[in-house]
C-alpha cells in the first residue's frame, strides 16, 4: 500500500519535472547567473585575502537557497494549482491520508532537486576552480534532519496555501527569508539557532568551507540539529493538519 | 420483509446540516436537514436550482466538506467517525473542474490515482486500459489531459471514479458541457454502473438525463428536502390529472363560462377548439366528460397530458402540487401524502 502510494507520487513527480524541463532548466540557469553575479561581485569588490572563504561561502548558500526554494516553495505553487484543477479534492478522497500524499510528493521532489543541486554546484564549482572539500558522511549526517526541518515548512506552506488561496505575494517574499536562512550564519545572529534549518545550514558551512569534520562537532551541536529538524517537522505537520481541519470545516478545498 | 438480508444500505444520509461561516454575517445555512439512502444497483438523482445545496452534500458525503450535524454512512460505514474507511467506499467526480492533473497522459492519470489507492499501476493496468476502450479514449491514452477535450476530460474523470471500483460513485453535474453524443455515453455508462449492482449518486439540472437514468430522485431547494420519490411515481403522480380535449365545434363563450365554473382549471383556446383541463382527482376526468355531453359537444379526442420531469421538478421546487394551486409549506409531506393516494 504505502509503497505504492510512493512510488505513484514519485513517479508523478518525475514525469512532471521532466514535462516541465525548460522550467526546471530556467531556474537552474538562473541560479547559476547568481551565483556568478555574487562571485563576480566578491572577487571584484570583497577582500582579496577573503576571497576564497567567500567564494566557498557563496558555493554553500546558494545551492541551500535554491534547495530551499524548490523544495519548500514549489509545494506552495502546487497545492495552489491543485486547488483550482479539483484534484486537491481528489486526493483528499484518496483512503491514504493526504498528508502521506504529501510527504511522498516531497520526498520526490526534494530528492530529485537534491541531484540538481549537485549538478550545479559541481558546474559552479568547476567555473570558478574553487573545489569545496565534501566529507560525504558528515554531510548526509547534517542533511537528513535538516531535510526533515524543510519538509516541515514545506506542510506548513501547503496548509497556508490551501487555506489562503492567494499566497503568490508570501511566496515571493519568502524567497528573501529563505536567502536569509541560506547566507545569515549563526556567528552573526546566535538567536537563529532556535529558526528552521539555520543550525543545518551552518554546520554544512562548518564542514565545507571551514573544513570542520565529525571530531570537531560536539554533541551539543547534534542535538540542536537533530532536535531543530525534528521539532519544525512536527510543527509543520501540526499547521498542515490544522489548515486541512480548517478548510474542511469551510468548504476551502476546491474554491479559489 | 422477505429477503431482507444483513448487507447494509449503500448510502444512508440523515439530517445532514451544513452552515458555511461567513466573516462578519450570519452563517450561510447550504444544507437544513436533508436525509435520503440509495440501494445497491440504484442510481439516484440529486436535484435543485442552483445553490440548493446539492455540491454541498456530494461534498459532505465525500468528507470534503465537514457537516454540522447529520450522519452519513457508505456500506455501513460511519463516515463521521472514520472517514479513510468511507473513502475507500467511495469515488466522486466534482462539478466544475476537471479533477485530473493536465501534465499526465490520460493513462497516467488513471494509474496514479489508484497509485495513491494503494494499487501498483501492473495490477491496475490492464483495467485501466480496458476503461479507455470503453470510453473511447483509446486512441488518447498517451495524449496529455491538456490537449483533450472538455468532454474527454470529463470522461476521463469518470473512468477514473470507476476504475476505483467503489461500491457509491457521486457525480456532480456529469453531463455539464457534453455534446449529445458524449452525454448519451455517460447516460449509458451509468445504467451499466448500476447494472453491475454499484450505486450512482448524480446531481444534474438535465432533467431528460434525470428521467432516463435515475430510478429515484431527492429533489432539494433551499438546503431542505421537498422530495425524496421514485422518478415513475413523480410522473404518474403530476402525469394523471391533466387532460387536453379537442372538440369538433367550438365552445361558446356561455359554454366556456359554464366549463369554468365545473373546473376552476380548465383553460380553452381562442378558436374554442381546444379545452386543457388540470383536475383535481382522476375520477373528475367522467365529469368532465358529462359537462361537455351535457353541452352537446363534439369531441375529437381527448388525451392526458404528457406531463414531462421538467415541469414536475419545476412544480416541487416551487413548492405547488400538481394542478393545484399552492402547496402547504411542508412540500414533501404533501408529496408523500399524494403518492400514498395514487399510488
Ligand atoms: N465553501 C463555501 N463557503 C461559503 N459558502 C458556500 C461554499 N460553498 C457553497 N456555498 C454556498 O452554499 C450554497 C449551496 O451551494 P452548493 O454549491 O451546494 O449549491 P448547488 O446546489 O451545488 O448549486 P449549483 O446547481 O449552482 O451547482 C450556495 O449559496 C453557495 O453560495
Ligand atoms: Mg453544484
Amino acid at each position: 500500500m504505502w509503497a505504492n502510494v510512493l512510488r505513484a507520487n514519485v513517479g508523478k513527480v518525475l514525469i512532471e519535472m521532466r514535462r516541465y524541463l525548460p522550467n526546471t532548466v530556467s531556474l537552474v540557469i538562473t541560479f547559476y547567473v547568481i551565483f556568478l553575479a555574487m562571485f563576480l561581485g566578491i572577487t571584484v569588490v570583497g577582500d582579496p585575502e577573503a576571497a576564497d572563504t567567500n567564494v566557498r561561502f557563496l558555493l554553500v548558500g546558494n545551492a541551500v537557497w535554491f534547495l530551499l526554494l524548490v523544495g519548500i516553495n514549489s509545494i506552495g505553487w502546487e497545492i495552489t494549482t491543485e486547488a483550482t484543477r479539483g484534484t486537491l479534492e481528489q486526493l483528499h478522497m484518496s483512503p491514504v491520508s493526504p498528508r502521506w500524499i504529501l510527504l511522498a510528493r516531497l520526498v520526490g521532489h526534494i530528492g530529485a532537486h537534491l541531484v540538481i543541486v549537485v549538478l550545479m554546484l559541481t558546474a559552479s564549482m568547476a567555473t570558478v576552480g574553487t573545489w569545496l572539500a565534501v566529507d560525504l558522511p558528515l554531510i548526509v549526517a547534517v542533511l537528513l534532519p535538516m531535510l526533515l526541518g524543510v519538509t516541515g515548512l514545506a506542510f506548513a506552506v501547503a496548509g497556508l496555501a490551501i487555506v489562503y488561496k492567494q499566497i503568490q505575494a508570501m511566496l515571493q517574499v519568502s524567497q528573501f527569508v529563505f536567502l536569509g536562512m541560506a547566507f545569515v550564519p549563526l556567528s552573526v545572529a546566535p538567536w537563529l539557532e532556535l529558526a528552521p534549518i539555520v543550525k543545518g545550514v551552518d554546520m554544512l558551512r562548518a564542514s565545507l568551507v571551514h573544513g570542520v569534520g565529525f571530531a570537531d562537532l560536539g554533541a551539543a551541536d547534534w542535538l540542536s540539529l537533530v532536535a531543530n529538524g525534528a521539532a519544525y517537522f512536527a510543527l509543520g505537520l501540526l499547521a498542515y493538519g490544522a489548515a486541512e481541519r480548517r478548510a474542511i470545516a469551510r468548504g476551502l478545498l476546491g474554491r479559489y | 420483509m422477505p429477503g431482507a438480508s444483513a448487507t447494509p444500505t449503500a448510502l444512508c444520509v440523515d439530517d445532514l446540516r451544513k452552515a458555511y461561516p461567513r466573516r462578519g454575517r450570519e452563517p450561510l445555512l447550504a444544507v437544513d436537514g436533508v436525509g435520503f439512502a440509495a440501494e445497491p444497483g440504484q442510481v439516484v438523482g440529486l436535484l435543485g436550482p442552483n445553490g440548493a445545496g446539492k455540491t454541498t452534500t456530494i461534498k459532505m458525503v465525500c468528507g470534503l466538506v465537514r457537516p454540522d450535524a447529520g450522519t452519513i454512512e457508505v456500506c455501513g460505514v460511519d463516515a463521521r467517525r472514520r472517514p479513510r474507511d468511507a473513502t475507500r467506499r467511495l469515488a466522486a467526480v466534482l462539478e466544475g473542474n476537471r479533477n485530473l492533473y493536465w501534465r499526465l497522459t490520460a493513462r497516467e492519470n488513471l494509474l496514479y490515482f489508484m497509485g495513491n489507492r494503494g494499487r501498483s499501476p501492473r495490477a491496475v493496468a490492464p483495467a485501466a486500459d480496458a476503461l479507455l476502450e470503453r470510453f473511447d479514449l483509446a486512441d488518447k491514452r498517451d495524449a496529455l489531459v491538456a490537449d483533450l477535450s472538455r468532454g474527454m476530460q470529463q470522461k476521463l474523470a469518470i473512468a477514473v471514479a470507476v476504475l476505483a471500483g467503489t461500491q457509491v460513485l457521486l457525480l456532480d453535474e456529469p453531463t455539464l458541457g457534453l455534446d449529445v453524443q458524449t452525454g448519451d455515453e455517460v447516460r449509458r455508462l451509468v445504467r451499466e454502473l448500476a447494472a453491475d449492482g454499484r450505486t450512482v449518486l448524480l446531481s444534474s439540472h438535465d432533467m431528460a438525463v434525470v428521467q432516463d437514468v435515475c430510478e429515484r430522485v431527492v429533489v432539494i431547494a433551499h438546503g431542505r428536502l421537498v422530495a425524496d420519490e421514485r422518478v415513475e411515481t413523480l410522473m404518474r403522480l403530476f402525469a394523471t390529472r391533466a387532460y387536453d380535449a379537442r372538440l369538433g365545434a367550438p365552445l361558446t363563450p356561455a359554454q366556456a363560462a359554464d366549463l369554468r365554473r365545473a373546473f376552476p382549471l380548465v383553460s380553452v383556446s381562442d378558436d374554442g377548439l381546444h379545452v386543457r383541463v388540470d383536475l383535481e382527482r382522476g375520477d373528475d376526468v367522467y365529469r368532465f366528460i358529462d359537462v361537455l355531453r351535457r353541452e352537446r359537444t363534439p369531441m375529437e379526442s381527448l388525451d392526458r397530458v404528457a406531463v414531462r420531469f421538467e415541469e414536475v421538478f419545476r412544480h416541487l421546487v416551487n413548492g405547488d402540487g400538481p394542478a393545484r394551486g399552492a402547496w402547504p409549506a411542508d412540500a414533501a409531506g404533501a408529496v408523500r401524502e399524494e403518492v400514498s393516494r395514487v399510488g
